[in-house]
C-alpha cells in the first residue's frame, strides 16, 4: 500500500528492536540461548503459533477475532489423523489425503464463522466462541475422546526435518507469512481488507461486497489452521482431541504483540511474525534464566499489555 | 506583531476600555509541534453581547475553544474572565467558572434516553444514590419546551434523534446550568432554517439575561442576523473584530479569505441542462417513506437538481435507496429510460452513479488510509491487473484527479485525516470522477467545508455539469442550492411538495413550500 508502507516498517522496525534486545538480553545472561539447538528449538517452538497467528491477523484486520482456532485444530487434527492411518493407503496417498482433509475441515468451520457472522450482522467474538466448543466436541465425538498415533515414519520424520539448523516446518511457516504479506499488501484483496477494517460502510457504498471479505478472512484463518494441524502431527506423532486448548490466545497475543490494532484496519503480518518471536523467544528465554513455567506466563502477560499501551501511545502521536 | 488592521484593533480596544468585557484575551498563543495554531488572538467579548467568531477552517476557532474550555494550554497569553485572570485546567475549571460550551462533535450518549444526557452532570438523586427518574424527567421536559422541542419524547434514547435535534439537545443540556459565556461551535451546520430559527431564539432570550454568546459559524448571514460584534481569525490571528453595523458581508469575506476566491462564488451559473432524461423515478418509495404514491421525478443530462426540505423530510433516505445503499420499498428506478432494479450500490456504480454521502467521515472517506487508496477505492479494477494494484498507475491517477479538482495535499501516500474538511470533500469527489459516472448524488456537498472551498467546490460540480454530468443535489442551505441549481425540488415529510425553477427561486417560495408540507402533516 502506497505510504502507508513506510509508517508500517517504522512500526514494524520499533517491534523488530525490542525483539533483538530481547535476543542480546538472553544471549548475554544465559549460557545456552544462542546455541544452534537452542534456535532451532525456539523455531520449532513458534511455528505452530506463528501459522496459526497469520490466520489470526486476517480476521484481526477486518476488525473480527478468531477464538475458535485452538478447538478447531483438535477437530482438524484428529480428522486427518484417522485419515492418515488407514491401512489401505500407501504413505504418499495418506498425507495427500490428510493435509486435504485437515484443510476442508478447516476451511468449512472458518467459512461458518465468517458466514454466520457476515450473515446475521453478529459479533465474531460469540460466534467463534460457539466454534470453539461446536469443533472441541466435534473432535471428542469423531473420536470418542482418544488419541490417535502411530502415523507412518517418514510423516514423523518431516516433522522433526532441518535445513541447515532451520527446522522445516518453520520455513513453511515462513512462506506463508511471505504469501500473506504479499496478499495483503499488494493486492486489492488485502487492500480492501484494510479498508473494512477502517471502514466497512465506505467500502461497501464503494461497490464492494462485504460478505465476500468477511467470509474470506475467517475462512483464510480456518485453512491455515488445517496446515497448523499437520505441522502439529508431524511433529508430535499425535493427534488427540485435547490439544490445542488455549492457542487461539496465543495466536491473538502475537499478533497484538506484532502491533496490529485489535479495532482492525492497522497492522502487518510481518509485525505478527515479530510478534509471534518475542513470545517464543521470552518462553525459552526466560526458562533458561531460571524463571519458572508460572513467571513466565506472567511476564507474556506483562508484554501483551505493554504492547497495546506502546499502540495506543503511537496512535495518540500519529493523530495529532 | 503587527498587521494592517491593527490600527482598527486598537482604536476598538480602547473603545471597549469603557465597557468592562466578560471575557477578554489578549495575544494568546499556542504552537502544536511545528504547527502554529494560534499567532496572536486578541479578543474582547462584553457582557450580554453576542460575538460572532468567524474564519476559514484552519484558522484556529477549534483551538482557541479548546483553550477556553480547558482541554488545551496556551503557550503565552492572557485570558481574564468577568475581570479575575482565567486558566483553566480541565473542563470542569471553565465550567465552575461558568464558561459553557456546546461542542460541534456531539457528546452525547446514543444508548441513553434524552433526559438522562441533559442531566448527565447532576443526576437527581435519593438518599441512596438512586437517580430520581420523575424529577429528571419533568426537569428534561421544561428544559426541552423552553428551547421549544415539544416533539420530543425525554424518555427517547438519543439514537433515535435526528441529527439536528440531538444538537439542539445539546444546546439543551448547556442551558441547564447558569453560565455566563455559552460558546457555540458552529452549532447551526446540522440545523435546517427552521431548528436555526428557533436556536436564535433562544440566544435572543440568553442575551436579554445579560449571558454573554460566543457564535462560531462558516453562516455570514447568520452573523449579521444575531451578532453585536464579529471578530475574524486568520491563520491563528485576530485580522479584524468591529461591532457588526460597521461591517458588510464583502468585508468579512476579504478579511477571511483574500479576494481572488470571492470571483468563483459570485460567478453567474449558465445552465448545461440537456433533454435527455438519464435517471428517472416513477413512484419510487424509500424504507421509511410512509406514502404509497411515493416520489417522481426526472433528471436531465448536465441537469444540476436540487433538492430542498428541513431535516427530516427524507432528502437522504431518497438519495440512499436510489443508491441502493437501503433497498427501497416500491416503485421504479429508470436509467436511461430503462428499469434499474439495483439490489446492491454495486450495481447502481456499474449503472454509472456515484453517490457522496452527508457524512464523510462516517461513509465517505476511510481517514487513516492513504488519499490514493480513498480516490481508487471504488475504481479498484482500473488500477490493478489480476488482483495486484498497479501503485504507480494508482499514484498517477490520484495525481491526475487532484489536479484537476485543485487538492491540497502533501502527496497521495498521506492520510486523508490529514486534509482540511474541503480537500476531504474533493478526495470523496475524486472518489467518483475517478468511475466516469453520468449521475452523481450529492447531499450536503459543501458540510463543514470552509468558504474558500465552497466555492471551489460550486465551480467544481457547474463545470462537471457542463461536461453533461448529471446531479442531484440535497443541501440544507439554500443560498447554495439557489447558486448551483437549475431547478429545485422542495421535500417534506417524505414527498415532492413544490418544483421551481432557476428563474423562481427564492428563499421564502422553497421555505413557504417546506413548511406548508410540516403543517398539513401536523394537522393530520
Amino acid at each position: 500500500m502506497p505510504g502507508m508502507s513506510m509508517k508500517l516498517v517504522l512500526r514494524d522496525a520499533g517491534i523488530g528492536i525490542a525483539l533483538l534486545l530481547l535476543i542480546v538480553f538472553f544471549s548475554l545472561s544465559t549460557e545456552h540461548f544462542l546455541t544452534p539447538n537452542n534456535i532451532s528449538n525456539i523455531l520449532t517452538q513458534i511455528t505452530i503459533n506463528l501459522i496459526l497467528a497469520i490466520g489470526m491477523t486476517f480476521v484481526i484486520l477486518i476488525g473480527g477475532i478468531d477464538l475458535s482456532v485452538g478447538s478447531m485444530l483438535a477437530f482438524c487434527a484428529v480428522v486427518a489423523g484417522t485419515v492418515l492411518t488407514i491401512p489401505d493407503f500407501s504413505v504418499f496417498q495418506a498425507v495427500g489425503l490428510a493435509t486435504l482433509a485437515a484443510l476442508g475441515t478447516g476451511v468449512a468451520c472458518g467459512f461458518l464463522n465468517g458466514w454466520i457472522s457476515a450473515f446475521w450482522g453478529l459479533p465474531s467474538f460469540i460466534v467463534t466462541l460457539g466454534m470453539l466448543n461446536i469443533a472441541r466436541g466435534a473432535a471428542l465425538q469423531v473420536t470418542d475422546a482418544r488419541t490417535i498415533y502411530s502415523f507412518p515414519p517418514s510423516f514423523n520424520a518431516f516433522g522433526s526435518q532441518m535445513v541447515f539448523g532451520v527446522p522445516v516446518v518453520f520455513l513453511i511457516a515462513l512462506a506463508l507469512v511471505a504469501v500473506a504479506w504479499f496478499v495483503l499488501s499488494k493486492t486489492v484483496f488485502g487492500r480492501l481488507l484494510y479498508g473494512i477494517g477502517n471502514n466497512e460502510e465506505a467500502v461497501r457504498l464503494a461497490g464492494h461486497s462485504l460478505m465476500f471479505y468477511k467470509v474470506a478472512a475467517f475462512t483464510i484463518a480456518g485453512a491455515l489452521v488445517g496446515i497448523a494441524a499437520m505441522v502439529y502431527m508431524a511433529r508430535l506423532n499425535i493427534a488427540s482431541p485435547i490439544i490445542g486448548i488455549g492457542f487461539e490466545l496465543n495466536a491473538i497475543a502475537a499478533v497484538i504483540i506484532g502491533g496490529t490494532s485489535l479495532s482492525g484496519g492497522r497492522g502487518t503480518v510481518i509485525g505478527t511474525l515479530l510478534g509471534a518471536c518475542i513470545i517464543g523467544v521470552l518462553a525459552n528465554g526466560l526458562i533458561l534464566f531460571g524463571l519458572s513455567d508460572f513467571m513466565r506466563q506472567m511476564i507474556t502477560g506483562v508484554v501483551i499489555i505493554l504492547a497495546v499501551i506502546i499502540d495506543k501511545y503511537r496512535e495518540r502521536i500519529t493523530a495529532a | 506583531m503587527t498587521h494592517p488592521d491593527s490600527g482598527a484593533l486598537h482604536q476598538a480596544a480602547a473603545a471597549e476600555a469603557t465597557r468592562v468585557p466578560i471575557l477578554d484575551l489578549h495575544d494568546v498563543r499556542k504552537r502544536f509541534g511545528g504547527t502554529v495554531a494560534l499567532n496572536g488572538v486578541t479578543l474582547s467579548v462584553a457582557p450580554g453581547e453576542v460575538h460572532g467568531l468567524i474564519g476559514e477552517n484552519g484558522a484556529g476557532k477549534s483551538t482557541l475553544i479548546k483553550i477556553l474550555c480547558g482541554i488545551v494550554k496556551p503557550d503565552s497569553g492572557a485570558i481574564r474572565l468577568s475581570g479575575e485572570a482565567y486558566e483553566p485546567q480541565a473542563p470542569r475549571d471553565a465550567k465552575a467558572r461558568g464558561l459553557q460550551v456546546v461542542h460541534q462533535e456531539f457528546n452525547l450518549l446514543p444508548f441513553l434516553s434524552v433526559a438522562e444526557n441533559i442531566f448527565i452532570e447532576h443526576l437527581p438523586r435519593n438518599l441512596f444514590g438512586v437517580v430520581k427518574r420523575k424529577d429528571m424527567n419533568v426537569g428534561a421536559r421544561s428544559a426541552l419546551d423552553a428551547i421549544g422541542l415539544k416533539d420530543i419524547d425525554v424518555s427517547w434514547p438519543v439514537e433515535r434523534l435526528g441529527i439536528a435535534h440531538r444538537q439542539l439537545v445539546e444546546v439543551a443540556r448547556a442551558l441547564m446550568t447558569d453560565s455566563r459565556v455559552l460558546i457555540l461551535d458552529e452549532p447551526t451546520a446540522t440545523l435546517t432554517s427552521r431548528e436555526t430559527d428557533r436556536l436564535f431564539t433562544i440566544i435572543n432570550d440568553l442575551r436579554s439575561r445579560g449571558v454573554s454568546v460566543i457564535f462560531v459559524s462558516h453562516h455570514l448571514d447568520e452573523i449579521f442576523r444575531i451578532c453585536d460584534r464579529v471578530t475574524v481569525l486568520r491563520n491563528g490571528e485576530t485580522v479584524f473584530s468591529r461591532p457588526i453595523g460597521e461591517t458588510s458581508h464583502d468585508q468579512l469575506v476579504r478579511a477571511m479569505v483574500g479576494q481572488q476566491l470571492q470571483k468563483e462564488m459570485a460567478s453567474e451559473a449558465i445552465s448545461s441542462a440537456g433533454k435527455e432524461t438519464v435517471l428517472s423515478l416513477v413512484n419510487f418509495r424509500h424504507a421509511q417513506s410512509p406514502h404509497v404514491d411515493g416520489i417522481s421525478l426526472d433528471l436531465h443530462k448536465g441537469e444540476i437538481l436540487g433538492i430542498a426540505g428541513l431535516v427530516g423530510s427524507g432528502r437522504t433516505e431518497l438519495l440512499r435507496a436510489i443508491f441502493a445503499a437501503e433497498q427501497p420499498l416500491s416503485g421504479t428506478r429508470l436509467r436511461n429510460g430503462k428499469p434499474a432494479p439495483f439490489r446492491s450500490p454495486r450495481e447502481a456504480i456499474q449503472a454509472g452513479i456515484g453517490f457522496m454521502t452527508e457524512d464523510r467521515k462516517e461513509e465517505g472517506l476511510i481517514m487513516t488510509m492513504p488519499i490514493a487508496a480513498n480516490v481508487t477505492l471504488a475504481s479498484l479494477s482500473s488500477v490493478s491487473r489480476v488482483g495486484l494494484i498497479d501503485s504507480k498507475l494508482e499514484n498517477a491517477m490520484t495525481e491526475q484527479l487532484g489536479a484537476d479538482l485543485k487538492l491540497k495535499y502533501g502527496g497521495p501516500s498521506r492520510h486523508a485525516a490529514t486534509l482540511s474538511g474541503g480537500n476531504q470533500q474533493k478526495v470523496v469527489l475524486a472518489k467518483w470522477l475517478a468511475r466516469n459516472p453520468q449521475v452523481l448524488l450529492l447531499d450536503e456537498p459543501t458540510r463543514g467545508v470552509d468558504v474558500g472551498a465552497k466555492a471551489e467546490i460550486y465551480a467544481l460540480i457547474r463545470r462537471l455539469a457542463e461536461k453533461g454530468l448529471a446531479l442531484l443535489v440535497v443541501s440544507s442551505e439554500l443560498p447554495e442550492l439557489m447558486t448551483l441549481c437549475d431547478r429545485i425540488m422542495v421535500m417534506s415529510q417524505h414527498r415532492i411538495v413544490g418544483e421551481l425553477a432557476r428563474a423562481d427561486f427564492s428563499e421564502e417560495k422553497i421555505l413557504t413550500y417546506a413548511y406548508q408540507g410540516e403543517r398539513r402533516h401536523a394537522g393530520h
